[in-house]
């Protein structure tokens, strides 16, 4: 469905001197320096899938979403979507594809919304019968019917990205590229959309490649995630697998009948652990406990304090996926290569 | 026959959106309106004290009658040729957003220049017909005959249109000054003022000394208005007209390449703006 081989994005960016004395250097003589956005990106998705596409502000997601959806041209390197190079024949590509940009509307803005849906549906010909189907399908997921006739300018931001979201996949596109598509938003206003996003993948089969910085967004919607960080890819797989592979630790909350019985645990003298591994804290009403599982099995723990203490309430907790990204992005952090 | 089918069909949307987005902001145009109406007056005026003054009626081969036409006639292009191509795209560059006109299966230059028809439309239904009913009227009056002929009538509606996309497309280039200078606003201004003196809509073409009116029938900013208000006038006949409109095509033929040549090469050399 997307193959992508060893992408390379290069601008040539001007460097101004600070202050004004730099300003008026700059007028005279221009220094510029290459600036590598995507530096070697190599990827595959199937179809159907949902790819979460994440990385650290400036990491080079903006630009290899833009080279995606046909409006940069590579620098070198090769992409084929649906059969098609994106930047070859823009028009004829962008056909098959709906992309959502956050931070931006495709919504007529002075006009009502529905308008813009009209505008839509001639400009991807879109047949009378098919259209009326079609916005009963998004009408019903992303409950658009309060304000369909209403000026874009006056929508609220959650309706806008709703209104945006259903605008992108009015023609039924085989790929949508969702560019941090609940950013700004409010918590259940966020959820609709993803369950929304979710129901669209599952009712048009519809490949999806997601970018966010909330990484919910991502442990709700994605099997697979690509992270990318200064135009290199850092990882390529499952959520699980990275979980696996980079959160064996687990969190172990306990709250007791007794809350000074905590000192009659001592789980590091038991089971051998080192500060790396084996982490306590106190809370209000409980003690959070973070350990290596990969040291301590989970029932062996759970055995150990249940037979040491009176425990009135106990929860295991999954790796926090936000935890390992932030270890993988400063892991991958190389200072001394120059950008 | 079936692409011009789909290319009508989606060039068409631009243009309902465009006429429904000119509604929506009635109060400013009627205001631009007023504004347009009021400057032709004080023209009017103007001449009419130049030739009483003079105590001549006729000024360089204009009677005060031709002189009336020719004001508000010139007035009246200036309004149907005014173009926002410029400004639009080069804001557009500017804040990135023209990529939400390229995630769509259309043309950039077309989607612009579709949905400013609307404008157009509006105007023509609007100012147009009023006006030239008004004019008629008063050279009916004052001369005592109908001077209206259809042809020149539809000749200028050819010329004027033509004008139009030269003044869109020499817009258009300007506008893609942006993907080098990012702001381009001193460039906008100064390519008014040049179009409007170079168009004659500051002094007659032919008040200008030989050579230089030579010169200047030449470049495409006289046609602009000036070619249409002259064939309507019946300044330009047989030759002359045949001359000056084929000069106007060629113009636009020459814009229209140089515009999609730079979007081409702009379009292999995009950076695109924030986000």
């Amino acid at each position: 469905m997307i193959e992508v081989k060893n992408l390379k994005k290069e601008f040539q960016k001007t460097i101004k001197d600070p202050g004004l004395s730099g300003a008026i250097k700059s007028l005279v003589h221009k220094k510029t320096e290459t600036v590598k956005a995507v530096d070697g990106l190599t990827m595959h998705v199937d179809e159907g899938e949902i790819l979460g596409f994440i990385g650290p502000n400036g990491a080079g997601k903006s630009t290899a979403i833009k080279m995606l959806t046909g409006i940069l041209t590579p620098t070198s390197g090769t992409l084929e979507i649906n059969g098609q190079i994106p930047y070859k024949n823009r028009k004829e590509y962008v056909k098959e594809i709906g992309v959502v940009f956050g931070q931006r509307t495709q919504l007529w803005w002075d006009l009502p919304l529905v308008e813009t849906y009209s505008v839509l549906k001639e400009i991807y010909c879109i047949e009378e019968k098919k259209f009326r189907e079609r916005m009963e399908f998004l009408n019903e997921v992303l409950d658009l019917q309060e304000f369909i006739k209403s000026p874009v300018r006056t929508l609220s931001l959650g309706q806008r990205m709703r209104a945006d979201i259903a605008a992108s996949m009015l023609h039924s596109p085989k790929v949508l590229f969702l560019d941090e598509p609940t950013i700004g938003l409010d918590v259940v206003v966020k959820d609709n959309i993803r369950k929304a996003i979710s129901k669209i993948n599952k009712n048009d089969k519809t490949t999806i490649i997601l970018t966010t910085h909330d990484l919910n967004d991502i442990e709700t919607l994605c099997e697979r995630i690509v992270m990318i960080d200064k135009g290199k890819m850092v990882y390529d797989g499952s959520l699980y697998h990275m979980k696996e592979t980079y959160g064996k630790m687990r969190e172990v909350i306990i709250a007791l009948n007794n809350p000074d019985e905590i000192k009659n645990i001592k789980p590091d003298k038991k089971f051998g652990l080192n500060a790396d591994d084996y982490e306590i804290e106190k809370k209000a009403n409980s003690v959070s406990m973070k350990f290596n599982s990969a040291k301590v099995e989970i029932p062996d723990m759970l055995n150990y304090i249940l037979a040491s203490v009176n425990v009135k309430d106990i929860t295991v907790k999954d790796a926090d996926i936000e935890e390992i990204i932030k270890k993988i992005y400063k892991s991958e952090v190389n200072p001394g290569e120059a950008v | 026959m079936k692409q011009f089918k789909s290319i009508k069909r989606t060039y068409g949307a631009f243009v309902n959106a465009g006429i429904q987005d000119f509604i929506a902001y009635k109060a400013s145009f009627f205001g631009f309106f007023i504004g347009e109406i009021f400057m032709c007056f004080v023209m009017y005026f103007i001449w009419k004290a130049v030739y009483a003054s003079t105590g001549r009626t006729d000024f360089m081969g204009f009677s005060m009658i031709d002189m009336m036409v020719y004001v508000f006639l010139t007035h009246i292009s200036g309004f149907l040729i005014q173009t926002d191509a410029t400004f639009s795209i080069a804001s557009e560059i500017k804040d990135g957003s023209i990529i939400m006109r390229m995630i769509k299966p259309v043309n950039v230059d077309l989607s612009i220049l579709f949905f400013e028809f609307g404008s157009k439309i509006m105007i023509i239904t609007c100012v147009f017909v009023p006006v030239m009913v008004g004019l008629e009227i008063y050279r009916y009056i004052t001369l005592g005959y109908v001077a209206f002929k259809l042809v020149r009538l539809i000749l200028f509606m050819i010329s004027i249109s033509i004008s139009y996309l030269l003044s869109f497309y020499l817009n258009l280039i300007f506008g893609y000054l942006a993907f080098y200078l990012l702001n381009i606003w001193g460039f906008g201004v100064l390519k008014e003022e040049l179009i409007k003196f170079f168009s004659g809509a500051v002094i007659p073409i032919a008040f200008f000394p030989g050579v230089v009116r030579k010169v200047f029938s030449f470049l495409p900013f006289a046609s602009l208005t000036y070619t249409p208000v002259m064939i309507y006038m019946e300044k330009y006949n047989g030759m002359k007209l045949i001359f000056n409109l084929s000069l106007q095509i060629v113009w636009l033929l020459v814009f229209i390449g140089l515009s999609r040549g730079l979007w081409k090469w702009a379009e292999k050399r995009l950076a695109v703006q924030g986000g």
